[in-house]
């Protein structure tokens, strides 16, 4: 019985690169999601359909721009179905419910993540659908001495990117500006002449862009599928708990722990991998039951 | 102003109307059909299984009643969806008993559900053909005179690819899967009968993840730092891809090589295309392409034709189920469950794979299985099963003395 395998610094460190590429995707989830939470106090359920939306996207318009720049074009259209999607949504569905409790607005995005995922089956099926990678990112190349997939090489870069992008957007712009004091005081901006309305389509639609890219940006590595959106939702939520609720950069704090607790598991113990992520998120809210970071709620 | 129709008028005409249809209701003096129910899961992802199931079968059966019907009559079928829930696939199949009058049960793809039914089937005295669980415990420990598998087991999956990896020079290996029953009788099924035939082979470590797991790199990268000499991997499902797309993306076929129980099935190239790994050990019970017999060319062709997609591995079991109530009910000469039930007993049919029959002890289908390597080829837009060797039923069955074992008898 190997309960341990004998390993390097080079497979520590391989590990470690794998880990943080899934906290990559996580964390461009998360940030949507914590984004929405955080301005609008709306705990949607339905972002991981959104996520799995991104990906179906992904898949059927990289087959129909097919050729090599198909999944760049997919890459930059499929966030933006998922935008358009959700801003119908929020016109005609979740502006009239800011004002309800939570427990109801739960129950109001679960039953829209079934319905969200009934309407992938009807459009795409229920059938395994795979994107392949763009040409230049298969294959793997060898990182001291093991051997790491491009793809995930190329999420990391992305994932930083985003994370800059939504620092700029968030304290330089004037949109970002008002939105964090709409998730500070949402009367007080409304006193202030602004159009809060229209402050929560904006934040709201931002947030589902985030799962959409996420979805486009996993559709290479993973199966896409009916229920990718029920695996990943749970996490998601796990990870905006142990980030504090509604705090982006708890989100990547939340993120980077679970992915790289879960990817070093593996390496030193197999068997039991599938909890050490879990147990990090335990050993969290023990110790800060408000999560890591300062929680807007 | 328009006169309302009196809103009273409306039950009355239907009450007419039902009455009418209880005195003579259509197609009355036609023998009446025999009716065969199936419970399976027809939402979500199982359904890239399901489908299949019960598209052949209707191939099959559309095939019969275009000739007439059996033993003069037509055979008509009602399906459920049990959205892969135990309480709903039971409810569902006592609804299409006691409603639907069925004559036959079929289904699904939940080995709980199976086992659900199949004791509900027991104390009920109804046929019941298990179409794609693979529990062993189902024809095994579980086994009675009502039910029959026409699939493979995980049992047989284990003997199957244990036979077939003996033939490789593997000594140390490691072993990967999905966390839930299915794959930890998978991996036991293929570990133990594997340690039996060979008695050299060692397990060098393990690892497991939960089902539905999205990202298998970390895992594969894990495994390729202790260097086994093959990976038995146990999925199913969504897993088997995110295995085959982590294994191309990180190179780890190349390198090592690797076993997954219906790695070279069409369910699982399908999806991926191209991109699919080369060089991976795979088993199946069905390839459209193999055996290269007239038979399964005449089955690939209709149902290509039928339904503008090739046939899958549950197409295999929706026909063999087709072909085993057909023959079955003409031996037995009229729709009686018991005699139906004896007729089945040792009843061979012959498959799109050859002749397959059904075992009279366990009433579990003898099915080959195939062991091949997938393999990129000018002809599809995927990838297909090369250097497929047939490891015979009899090879991956367990045997009778088993089964009564299992049974306690």
């Amino acid at each position: 019985m190997g309960f341990s395998v004998p390993y390097g610094a080079a497979e520590l460190a391989g590990q470690l690169l794998v880990g943080l590429s899934r906290s990559m995707i996580l964390f461009i989830v998360c940030a949507g999601l914590s984004f929405v939470l955080g301005v609008l106090r709306v705990p949607n359920i339905a972002h991981g359909s959104l996520y799995m939306i991104g990906a179906f996207a992904t898949f059927s318009l990289s087959k129909f721009f097919a050729g090599s720049s198909a999944f760049w074009i997919a890459l930059i259209l499929a966030p933006l179905l998922v935008v358009f999607l959700s801003l119908i949504a929020e016109r005609a569905l979740f502006c009239h419910l800011y004002q309800r409790e939570h427990l109801m607005l739960l129950l109001f995005t679960f039953a829209l993540s079934l319905i969200l995922g009934d309407l992938v089956k009807i459009v795409w099926g229920a059938e395994y659908r795979s994107v392949a990678a763009p040409a230049m990112l298969k294959g793997s190349i060898s990182l001291l001495g093991s051997s790491f997939p491009r793809y995930n090489l190329f999420l990391i870069f992305a994932g930083l990117l985003v994370a800059v992008a939504l620092w700029l957007f968030v304290n330089k712009t004037k949109f970002g500006k008002i939105s964090r004091a709409a998730a500070v005081d949402r009367d007080m901006v409304g006193m202030l002449g602004i159009n809060v309305s229209w402050v929560f389509a904006a934040a709201f639609v931002m947030g589902c862009y985030l799962a959409g890219l996420g979805g486009a940006l996993v559709a290479p590595t993973v199966s896409i599928t009916l229920g990718m959106d029920h695996t990943l939702i749970i996490e998601a939520f796990l990870i905006v708990t142990i980030g504090g609720l509604g705090n982006m950069w708890g989100a990547l704090v939340g993120s980077l722990i679970f992915g790289v607790t879960h990817s070093l598991g593996v390496l030193v113990l197999p068997q039991f991998a599938i909890i050490f992520p879990y147990a990090a998120v335990v050993i969290v809210l023990l110790l800060r039951p408000k999560g890591l970071l300062k929680s807007v709620w | 102003m328009k006169r309302r129709v009196p809103m009273k008028i409306f039950p009355l005409v239907t009450v007419v109307l039902a009455f009418l249809l209880v005195l003579d209701p259509p197609g009355a003096k036609a023998e009446p059909p025999i009716k065969v129910g199936i419970i399976d899961t027809y939402t979500g992802p199982a359904t890239t299984f399901t489908y299949d199931v019960r598209d052949a079968f209707k191939l099959a059966v559309d095939e019969s009643n275009g000739k007439g019907g059996i033993l003069r009559r037509k055979v008509e079928f009602t399906t459920r969806d049990d959205k892969f829930k135990v309480d709903i696939c039971l409810s569902m199949a006592k609804e299409l008993v006691m409603n639907e009058k069925v004559d036959i049960l079929m289904g699904t793809i939940n080995s709980a559900a199976s086992l659900a039914v199949s004791e509900y089937c027991k104390t009920e005295k109804i046929p019941f053909l298990v179409t794609f669980s693979k529990s062993d415990k189902i024809t095994g420990e579980k086994g009675h005179r009502y039910v029959f598998s026409i699939t493979e087991n995980t049992v047989m999956i284990g003997k199957a690819a244990a036979v077939g990896l003996t033939k490789k020079p593997f000594l140390k290996y490691w072993i990967a899967g999905d966390d839930y029953e299915y794959g930890h009788a998978l991996a036991d099924g293929v570990w133990g009968n594997l340690k039996k035939l060979k008695p050299k082979v060692e397990r060098i470590g393990q690892s497991w993840w939960k089902v539905g797991e999205p990202e298998l790199t970390p895992y594969l990268t894990a495994i390729s730092a202790a260097k086994p000499d093959a990976v038995i991997f146990a999925t199913g499902g969504a897993s088997m891809v995110n295995v085959m797309k982590a294994a191309k993306a990180t190179g780890f076929a190349e390198k090592i090589p690797m076993f997954v129980h219906t790695a070279t099935e069409h369910s699982t190239l399908a999806p991926l295309g191209t991109e699919a790994p080369e060089k991976v050990i795979g088993t199946s019970n069905y390839h459209f392409y193999f055996p290269d017999t007239p038979k399964n060319k005449a089955f690939a062709k209709a149902f290509r034709e039928a339904y503008g997609r090739e046939p899958k591995v549950g197409a295999l079991y929706g026909y063999l189920a087709a072909q085993f109530i057909a023959k079955a009910l003409e031996k037995a000469g009229q729709m009686d469950r018991e005699r139906f039930i004896d007729a089945l007993e040792k009843m061979k049919v012959d498959s799109p794979v050859g002749e397959v029959e059904m075992r009279g002890y366990d009433h579990q289908a003898m099915l080959p299985m195939f062991m091949g390597v997938t393999k990129k080829v000018p002809e599809y837009p995927f990838l297909i099963g090369s250097d497929i060797f047939t490891i015979p039923a009899k090879e991956a069955m367990p045997s009778v003395e088993e089964i009564k074992k299992a049974r306690g008898q």
